[in-house]
């Protein structure tokens, strides 16, 4: 396998789904000469041409508006959000007529569309570092994806690019600078899949985007301690992959729920009600960001936002017996 | 005296960087202001040039091979000759660099 920069697998991903897909165009600020806000869509403008890769100016909601107009009327879009946080301007296009055109036209109307943002903190601030996926979730008619890797992030955004509705697609920040395989040949990966990225028997971690990589690395620590952790990432926000979810807490019969955004209305907060219903027995803890905005300041960056020391004393916590009383 | 050249740990710990291309094989001369090599990161081109004469001695990356921090990627002498440090030593002295970054 290929190892390539996180960039480099969404360069593949796009540039393969544009040859296949002549319909297929993109929008967003900075894609074209520039080559993107993370060099992702660098090449792309020279092989595709202007009217294929567009630059927007800073205006999200228009951005959004034409993508999805656009791909109502027979084209197909994908739209780049910089950070997630701007993703607040477009989302009315977003929620009020793409996630809904299918329903209000009788399936006579439909935005294929994909809105890649950036979530995640690394010292950008409180509004440029949001993790709000979780959000999203909460809207029918939208597909929400959070891959966490290289490889995962080619075959889910060529999935994305031939779905038939809205899908929002989340990487983070602090991926870009890692490197990660990608397979040789082409290779999708099913929306609503999660995958069990490490094995273990007395609890399981359930991650998403780069918190997964955070929760190996407590996995790795607790090990030491004795203790095996199971580490499941979710890849797919909406719609959730409830099968491997409940193998997995039936089999240890704990779950810590981890990310990097709010505990209230979270992601956790969905999951952790969802595996109770179908596993009423379950021990459920969840880990998220402290009830404060993100920090510009690294030292409160860190004391706002779960890490290793946190996941690993949390994990405790839900194994020790007193919890369970 | 033989000098090393480590990618530098300021562009962080967990950071991957790429080789692309060495300019110059072992034997070879560097004059001040040569180019060495050229590393990319996730979001830049690093051309690495030295600022002090050296012969380029041991290359220990390959083209496209993935480098971290702290990776010690060249040997290099003030002079030809020089006797190298065995297997287990190393350099202590850093070769003198430029970074030039597009």
């Amino acid at each position: 396998m290929p190892k390539v920069f996180f960039r480099e697998a969404l360069t593949r991903a796009i540039a393969e789904e544009m040859t296949r897909e002549p319909r297929l165009f993109l929008l967003g600020q900075d894609i074209a000469e520039h080559g993107g806000s993370y060099a992702e869509t660098r090449g792309l403008l020279a092989r595709f041409g202007p009217a294929r890769v567009r630059n927007t100016p800073v205006a999200e909601a228009m951005t959004i508006g034409f993508a999805a107009g656009a791909a109502a009327a027979g084209l197909r879009a994908m739209a780049f959000i910089t950070y997630l946080d701007f993703l607040l301007l477009g989302l009315d296009p977003l929620v009020n007529y793409a996630a809904k055109l299918r329903f209000k036209s009788a399936g006579q109307l439909n935005a294929p569309i994909v809105v890649k943002a950036t979530a995640g903190a690394k010292g950008q601030g409180p509004t440029h570092a949001q993790s709000i996926e979780a959000w999203l979730m909460n809207v029918p008619g939208l597909t929400v994806l959070a891959p966490s890797n290289a490889g995962d992030a080619y075959g889910l955004l060529k999935t994305a690019l031939r779905a038939e509705g809205p899908v929002v697609f989340i990487d983070h920040k602090r991926l870009f600078p890692l490197g990660g395989f990608v397979p040789e040949k082409e290779e999708l990966i099913p929306i609503g899949s999660a995958a069990v990225r490490r094995t273990g028997r007395h609890l399981t971690l359930v991650a998403h985007s780069y918190m997964s990589v955070i929760a190996l690395d407590a996995a790795t620590q607790l090990s030491a301690a004795g203790i095996e952790a199971e580490v499941i990432d979710l890849r797919s926000l909406w719609p959730i992959d409830w099968d491997t979810l409940c193998a997995s807490a039936r089999h240890t019969g704990h779950v810590l729920l981890v990310e990097e955004g709010q505990v209230v209305c979270g992601v956790g907060a969905e999951l952790a009600f969802g595996l109770r219903e179908r596993i009423p027995e379950l021990r459920i803890a969840r880990l998220g960001a402290r009830r404060l905005p993100v920090a510009a300041s690294p030292v409160l960056e860190a004391y706002t936002i779960p890490g290793v020391p946190a996941i690993v004393g949390a994990a405790h916590a839900l194994l020790a017996p007193a919890a369970h009383e | 005296m033989v000098r090393k050249f480590v990618i530098p740990k300021e562009l962080g710990e967990a950071i991957e960087v790429r080789l692309l291309l060495w300019c110059k094989t072992e034997g070879q001369q560097l004059g001040a202001g040569d180019a060495l090599l050229e590393f990319e990161t996730d979001k830049a081109l690093v051309l690495v040039a030295a600022s002090q004469p050296a012969v380029l001695r041991r290359c220990f990356f390959r083209e496209g091979e993935w480098m971290k921090p702290g990776d010690t990627v060249a040997w290099l002498s003030d002079e030809p000759g020089e006797p190298l440090p065995g297997e287990a030593g190393a350099p202590a002295e850093d070769l003198l660099v430029d970074f030039h970054v597009t």
